[in-house]
């Protein structure tokens, strides 16, 4: 999940509409694509319109959404077609949503594509009001279409459920009958949005696409794609970070039944994010290549990460933190932090570490690759295709015209899918074999990809003046460069901002005031390598701030909720959620003896929520019992998906808090599967409480990303309300002695 | 030959494939790819199955130890995928990528099954070796009671 930086966002809409003349068949309707990333794209106005989006009416009523939003399950593609059928008038759920790369597209469309991927839960909230023009554009032309043939104007007819009707006879006609004709008329200059009030699918919609097909396991993911001749590919990549094959002796592997090929795949340290070294066994399918992978008898160099052990980071990152030599970018000043020690009635210090985490889609990473004719075609769940395209060029030397992506559903990202190193893997075998190749990770090898979740150490300094108010904060947060460093002109920033790094700890988002702010986030490279994991930085950086929030408010002999709303932002839609959350979890009520609540907050893409947790002691077991979540996301397109999402996000911060953990010892990933890396199951789950605010914003904004990272520190908080000790490393141990 | 029959079909499976786990041989050499691949190490659930009526994994049955037992797989379920858990899922809109879905409802289908009792109790129970990482257990549980209550025992 790609966190984007949303600060400089221009809808761009001077290129943004254009119907389609070229086409054979029935009505498009293009639209640039602004990638939202900066407002660099907006600025070099291309010299022909080249839309990277297209609404589809074929002659035959189908509608289509050409866009590339990958689909992992997220339920992306139901909220973007809403957008679209809501203006067009039609069924949201027989809108075709298919990506550019599909056989259709190709063979109808040949625009210059913009790459960009899916992530940062933008998806929704970049595109709406672009989705809605696009239909709406479509809609006028149909209906201008229909008016031409029965000699009316255009207001004498109105279009519902796929037909335009004439509004005081009976005629009417299907949306396919009129899709050549509207073709050919000139797109109109603007178009009216229907109001909030006319929806009828916009913030109404409770199911999501494909659910027969995912009931029944008919739906067909990367890992379940077959073809003639195609080879399964396994990699048994260097068990130390930085080794690389000294000896192979493949014979035992060959020698299993099944078993066609063993290639070494050289390791890519070149391409940031690039493979690590690895001996591939080929074979008739996945068991056969299994066993020859263990009958592989492989000598690994020596490497320096042989001494690495991920226990002693937090000694290596504290050291680091007092090095005035470190790297430190400043990313929010206030006042002079320095100055305002001295005067303080209250001085408190902490530090905040969290562990390495894995992603861990329940689908492991699966793609296949063929090199036919030239092309390098990649078929599976392609998140990132300009990742592809780059794989492509590095190790097979192949532009970008010569790549075909054919998408197909994965089982969950989370931010695994956006790492490049299995593409480059299957490339190479690709361009190595004359077959089609199947690369499949186990779940051991999903464990020690890497690319997961930066360990890191937020150090905190805050001082509270003689009235309990927090006169001075500094934050130095420890972590790598995160997944951004993998795109280009990263490194010429003038501001030397990772803003993937620094979420909720920047000028322009972050929750509290106070005369002396001194925030930044100090960079430390250990070389173990690190990617894109769901909700990215927040996690730390909320985890580190709402954890010594309540740190401070117990110092200042203030209730949690009170001081954090005497020292907010003015931002009225973030102290709503807050005075909501606290209000359904009774906040302010007694509470049975055992029990304790914690609050935490967060905003991120537009959004904002609170969380409070319910703890209780039980003969020192202390339970989860609830989490009580409150959003604001504005509009919710598509409800259900909203609510599904927070949900997932807390579950997943409940991970966070009590299971993600990742070790390195010796170099080599310590964990293998899930029973030495746990992740959250049914029994592990509290009540949920979710309320999603609605009604004051007619915008959409994102949510994926947006609620595990106040879980940790609600946690923590209730367990020091609970037993006096403050935890400040996850995840947590919730056993106590006693 | 090793004799196994799935979903009232019959397969004989050359005697070299005795030690492929269950979840291969469905996979790959019966083309029913509905069953899915999480861990290979009966931690995640999604290769559930019903192994002469009890919910089984598949990664950990090599096909010797199938010989002659009667197997149901989520292409079973239903003919037309109108099992009343299949109809809960898609009523309560349950799966996010599906990918864990077709264990969780095997998982499901044979609590109702076995005819206990329905409740939070006897769901987490049944439910809490089928891992979903998009997080659907809230859905999935109001789903199980959904069926329960429609009297779906199938
Ligand atoms: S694949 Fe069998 S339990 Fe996970
Ligand atoms: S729906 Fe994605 S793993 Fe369960």
């Amino acid at each position: 999940m790609k966190t984007r930086h949303l600060k400089n966002v221009q809808p761009g809409r001077r290129r943004f509409l254009k119907q389609s003349a070229l086409l054979s068949a029935g009505l498009a309707v293009g639209f640039h694509w602004v990638p939202g990333v900066s407002a660099a794209d907006d600025r070099e106005a291309p010299s022909a319109f080249t839309p990277n989006a297209w609404v589809r009416v074929l002659p035959d009523g189908t509608v289509k959404l050409v866009v590339h939003k990958h689909d992992s399950g997220t339920g992306t593609r139901t909220a973007l077609a809403a957008c679209v059928a809501e203006e067009l008038e039609v069924d949201p759920m027989a809108v075709e949503v298919i990506t550019p790369e599909n056989p259709f597209f190709e063979a109808y469309i040949h625009p210059l594509w913009h790459v960009f991927s899916t992530g940062g839960s933008t998806s929704v909230s970049l595109e709406y009001d672009r989705l809605r023009q696009a239909g709406a554009t479509a809609r006028e032309l149909l209906v201008a279409a229909a008016a031409k043939r029965w000699g009316l104007a255009p207001a004498e007819c109105r279009a519902i459920d796929g037909r335009v009707f004439e509004r005081a006879g009976d005629r009417s006609a299907h949306y396919g009958e009129l899709a050549e004709a509207a073709a050919r008329l000139p797109a109109p200059e603007s178009v009216t949005l229907k109001a909030l009030s006319e929806f009828r699918y916009i913030g109404k919609l409770r199911r999501k696409r494909n659910a027969l097909e995912k009931v029944t396991g008919r739906l067909r993911y990367s890992i379940d794609l077959e073809q003639p001749g195609m080879l399964v590919a396994v990699i048994q990549r260097a068990p130390v970070i930085g080794a690389r094959v000294e000896g192979l002796d493949a014979g035992a592997a060959l020698a299993v039944p099944g078993v066609r090929r063993v290639i070494r795949v050289p390791a890519r340290p070149d391409v940031l994010g690039g493979n690590r070294e690895g001996v591939a066994v080929l074979a008739d399918d996945y068991w056969s290549a299994q066993q020859g992978r263990s009958a592989l008898q492989v000598r690994w160099s020596s490497s320096p990460f042989a001494e690495f052990d991920s226990e002693s980071l937090p000694a290596r990152f504290g050291a680091a933190l007092e090095d005035p030599a470190a790297p430190l970018v400043r990313t929010l000043q206030a006042g002079d932090a320095d100055s305002a020690w001295p005067a303080a009635a209250k001085l408190l210090e902490a530090d905040y570490g969290m562990p390495y985490k894995v992603q861990n889609p329940l689908e492991p990473i699966c793609i296949s690759a063929e090199l036919v004719d030239g092309r390098l075609h990649f078929r599976g769940g392609v998140q990132v295709p300009s990742f592809a395209r780059e794989a492509a060029l590095t190790v097979c030397g192949l532009d970008a015209d010569r790549v075909v992506i054919e998408e197909l559903i994965s089982g969950g990202s989370f931010g695994a899918r956006e790492a490049k190193y299995w593409l480059m893997e299957v490339a190479y075998l690709a361009q190595q074999v004359a077959t089609p190749v199947k690369l499949m990770n186990s779940r051991e090898d999903e464990m020690r990809a890497l690319f997961g979740h930066a360990a890191t150490l937020h150090r905190l300094k805050g001082a509270l003046d003689s009235d309990g108010r927090l006169s001075a904060l500094r934050l130095r947060a420890l972590s790598p460069a995160s997944g951004e460093q993998w795109e280009p002109g990263y490194d010429e920033r003038a501001d030397h901002m990772d803003y993937s790094t620094t979420e909720a700890i920047s000028a322009w988002d972050f929750a509290y005031r106070a005369p002396n702010l001194d925030l930044g986030w100090v960079r430390h490279e250990t070389g173990v390598p690190t990617g894109w994991y769901r909700s990215v930085s927040f996690i730390p950086n909320v985890f580190a701030v709402e954890s010594f929030m309540d740190e401070l408010a117990l110092a200042a002999g203030r209730d949690p909720l009170a001081f954090r709303l005497a020292h907010m932002q003015e931002r009225p839609r973030h102290v709503r959620v807050l005075m909501k959350a606290a209000a359904l979890a009774g906040w302010h009520s007694p509470l049975p003896e055992g029990t304790a609540l914690g609050l935490a907050t967060n905003q991120g893409y537009g959004s904002f929520v609170a969380v409070v947790a319910r703890l209780s002691r039980n003969e020192g077991v202390i339970r989860v019992e609830r989490l009580s979540c409150v959003i604001d996301c504005g509009l919710a397109v598509a409800p259900g998906g909203v609510e599904e999402q927070v949900y997932g996000g807390l579950m997943w911060g409940l991970g966070h808090a009590l299971f993600d953990r990742l070790d390195i010892r010796g170099g080599e990933v310590v964990q293998s599967n899930f029973h030495d890396y746990r992740v959250a199951r049914m029994s592990d789950m509290p009540d949920i409480e979710i309320r999603i605010l609605e009604g004051d914003r007619d915008k959409p904004s994102g949510v994926g990303e947006l609620t595990s990272p106040p879980v940790a520190p609600a946690i923590a908080n209730a367990i020091q309300r609970l037993t006096g000790q403050r935890l400040r490393s996850t995840p947590f141990e919730l056993t106590l002695p006693g | 030959m090793i004799k196994i029959q799935v979903n009232g079909l019959s397969h004989e499976l050359s005697q070299d494939l005795a030690s492929m786990p269950l979840l291969w041989v469905l996979r790959d050499k019966l083309e029913l790819k509905g069953t899915k691949f999480g861990c290979g190490k009966g931690l995640c659930g999604a290769c559930t199955v019903h192994f002469n009526g009890t919910p089984a994994r598949a990664c950990q049955i090599p096909l010797s130890a199938a010989a002659d037992a009667r197997i149901r797989t989520i292409e079973g379920l239903s003919e037309n995928g109108d099992h009343p858990l299949q109809k809960a899922w898609i009523e309560e809109d349950v799966p996010q990528c599906g990918y864990c879905q077709s264990g969780q409802l095997m998982s499901a289908a044979a609590l109702l099954a076995s005819g206990s009792p329905v409740n939070d109790t006897s769901i987490r129970a049944a439910m809490s070796g089928n891992i979903c990482r998009c997080g659907t257990y809230g859905r999935i549980s109001r789903a199980i009671k959904r069926a329960a209550a429609e009297g779906g025992q199938a």
